[in-house]
């Protein structure tokens, strides 16, 4: 077997080999492992329950990232992102449900209409920074609220609407999906498609962010005028992270609506924009990671208390029903909770101790 | 005044190509208080030009003014004949002109390889959409200016602390990274506040050294705003000398230091 000597395997030879996402082979193992749980749970974890919460914690994972971008990326506090997902649900109940055209169709549509509304949003954030913004924006659930009740023919007014969309591209159904022979459940192809939007929405934000754009929005967060000074166009990444964000807030949203099938306006308050701030501040702010983290953590919390309210002692698991405290306060009182408990103990989220961990073991068996 | 632009006839070299820099009759005003009036000079190109003058005689105006974060009454300057008034910060640098901060500009939560890369978004095109993609623009754009930083990193020595995040950076590493962000502009005009600024001899000394380097290797002009007149004395090739907005003498270093105007502005006249 003689050779020349091989290098060691890290060893990185090339700007190009530094760059890569998954570089060490501890990472590439990670990243298969990942691939092989998302190919294979659906098969194992049959339960429509189970499925479900796992279906909208992969979407509110994809409008987390979204939020993430503007807010941990840039700096700028929305509280504004449930219009958005909103927007989103409207747009795939038009072009998914009463066009009836594909998935990719309604999913673009929706994330187009999300950017253009970012856009028009966007210039308030060239004057307004920190509490004003965020206040801001607060109007916009409300002008978002007066619109989803009035504009009858999209929305439904207060009933709602059907949202029809279907998860299909070309002959491919993935809400009734025939592999070989086997039949598969709504739930499981939802599943799938759910997970890899999260795996190709969480590659395409992590790229942005490693990139000059992502460098960018990260110098105008870290100092405006700094980075004014280096030749970074502050307004211009303001006005983008906010198109970006909201275009995939809509994507979230059409998700969301043509998963759940019918959609109404108490859907989009500001309870659920707060839900997306709890999600990326236990999550981890700046982190793509997180975002994804912090969806699964909160956005199945929800769901796990409502399945198990008859178990807490002192919920009322129905409208009426003996108990302190209803499930729906119980989960605000949560969020609330959890969103002190982090920034006080773990300002950078769930992603902060994993990230303590990884450096643990890189020097392990050395404490140094 | 006048006896000012004769002096600065008589102390330049015979110049028969344009300066770099020209800047005429420059006023800034805050409401009443005038931090600059009537400053008016030229860089040449590849020069190191310094501006002295006590606590609040305008020098960090001047280079603010340069830079197009504060907007000058009156006044122009011009870059290789071009204009800079009235043009944004963004713009500005996009010509060529770099700056580092008195109190750092760095961006604490990126790290020493992203603050350099930043150095170098005027030169890059990479748009939000082919961010996203990667393959293609971005990544070739990654690899080309990375090559550009590392240069930066091996003449500056900042080797090991490429992936380390700025806010972490001991001061003097942190002063070079910031020069290091400024040269990965690739500047025709580079603007420095006070790099020395808060150093120990040591830590000044290897500044200096770096700057002498940083001159050698590349073709660039300095502006120089520092209060270590030894460092001024020894690099720079002509000197302004300020005194509450209003310039006292420019000249050679040699001349500067015997100028009894000078003297009087720093020291106090006779009680």
């Amino acid at each position: 077997m003689a050779g020349r000597p091989r290098a060691h395997r890290n060893l990185v030879r090339g700007y190009e080999q530094d760059l890569r996402l998954f570089g060490s082979p501890l990472s590439r193992v990670g990243l298969a492992a990942m691939l092989v749980t998302l190919l294979v749970l659906p098969t194992v974890v049959q339960d429509d329950f189970w499925l479900s919460v796992l279906i909208y914690s992969g979407i509110t994972a994809i409008g987390a990232i979204g939020l993430n971008l503007l807010t941990g990326y840039c700096g700028q506090i929305s509280l504004g992102h449930a219009f958005f997902i909103g927007a989103g649900a409207y747009c795939a109940a038009l072009v998914g449900g009463e066009a009836g055209l594909p998935l990719p169709v309604w999913l673009l549509a929706s994330a187009v209409v999300g950017a253009l509304l970012g856009g028009l949003i966007g210039p308030f954030a060239l004057r307004l920074r920190g509490h004003y913004l965020a206040i801001v924006t607060l109007g916009l659930i409300f002008v978002g609220e007066h619109l989803w009740r009035n504009l009858r023919d999209v929305t439904g007014g207060n009933n709602g609407t059907s949202v029809l969309a279907q998860p299909e591209i070309g002959p491919v159904d993935l809400g009734a999906l025939e592999v070989a022979g086997e039949n598969y459940s709504r739930n499981q192809g939802w599943f799938w498609l759910v997970w890899v939007l999260v795996a190709v929405v969480a590659l395409l934000a992590k790229n942005l962010v490693r990139t000059r754009p992502g460098r960018a929005l990260r110098a105008v967060r870290d100092h405006d005028q700094a980075a004014e000074v280096i030749g970074v166009r502050a307004g211009r990444y303001k006005i983008g992270a906010f198109m970006v964000s909201s275009a995939v807030a809509a994507v979230a949203g059409a998700l969301f609506g043509a998963y759940q099938q019918h959609v109404t306006p108490d859907e989009w308050t500001l309870l659920l924009s707060i839900q997306y701030i709890a999600i990326i501040i236990v999550g981890g702010l700046g982190t793509i990671f997180g975002s994804i983290l912090g969806a699964v953590f909160v956005g199945a919390l929800p769901a796990l208390i409502d399945e198990y309210s008859d178990a807490i002692p002192g919920v009322s698991s129905s409208a009426g029903g003996d108990g302190v405290i209803s499930v729906f306060a119980l989960n605000q009182a949560i969020f609330g909770l959890l969103i002190v408990l982090f920034l006080v103990f773990e300002p950078r989220g769930l992603a902060g101790i994993w990230f303590r961990v990884k450096a643990y073991f890189k020097a392990w068996p050395f404490s140094y | 005044m006048e006896r000012l632009t004769e002096r600065d006839e008589e102390d330049g070299a015979p110049q028969p190509v344009p300066p770099l820099l020209e800047v005429r009759d420059l006023t800034l005003r805050f409401g009443g208080v005038s931090a600059l009036r009537g400053v008016g000079f030229e860089v040449a190109r590849g020069e190191l030009f310094a501006v002295i003058g006590p606590n609040g005689a305008g020098k960090t105006s001047i280079l603010n003014c340069l830079n197009g974060v504060y907007r000058p009454q009156r006044g122009t300057i011009t870059l290789s004949g071009q204009r800079l008034t009235g043009r944004s910060p963004a713009a500005i640098a996009a010509m060529g002109v770099a700056r580092t901060f008195q109190n750092l500009g760095l961006f604490e939560q990126l790290t020493v390889i992203e603050n350099l890369m930043l150095g170098r978004h005027h030169l890059m095109r990479t748009g939000m959409l082919s961010g996203m993609v990667w393959w293609g623009r971005a990544k070739r754009e990654e690899v080309e200016h990375r090559a550009a930083v590392e240069e930066i990193i091996e003449l500056l020595e900042l080797e090991p602390h490429r992936h380390t995040l700025a806010g972490l950076l001991p001061y003097g590493v942190a002063k070079r990274v910031e020069l290091g962000r400024a040269l990965a502009m690739a500047p025709t005009l580079l603007l420095l506040d006070e790099p020395v600024a808060g150093m120990n001899v040591e830590e000044t000394e290897d500044m200096a050294r770096y700057l002498v380097e940083v001159r050698r290797e590349l073709d660039l002009a300095m502006i120089l705003v520092e209060h270590d007149m030894r460092l001024v004395m020894d690099l720079a090739d002509r000197v302004l000398a300020l005194d509450f907005g209003v310039p006292v003498a420019t000249g050679t270093p040699a001349r500067i230091q015997r100028d009894p105007r000078v003297v009087e502005a720093y020291l106090g006249g006779a009680v």
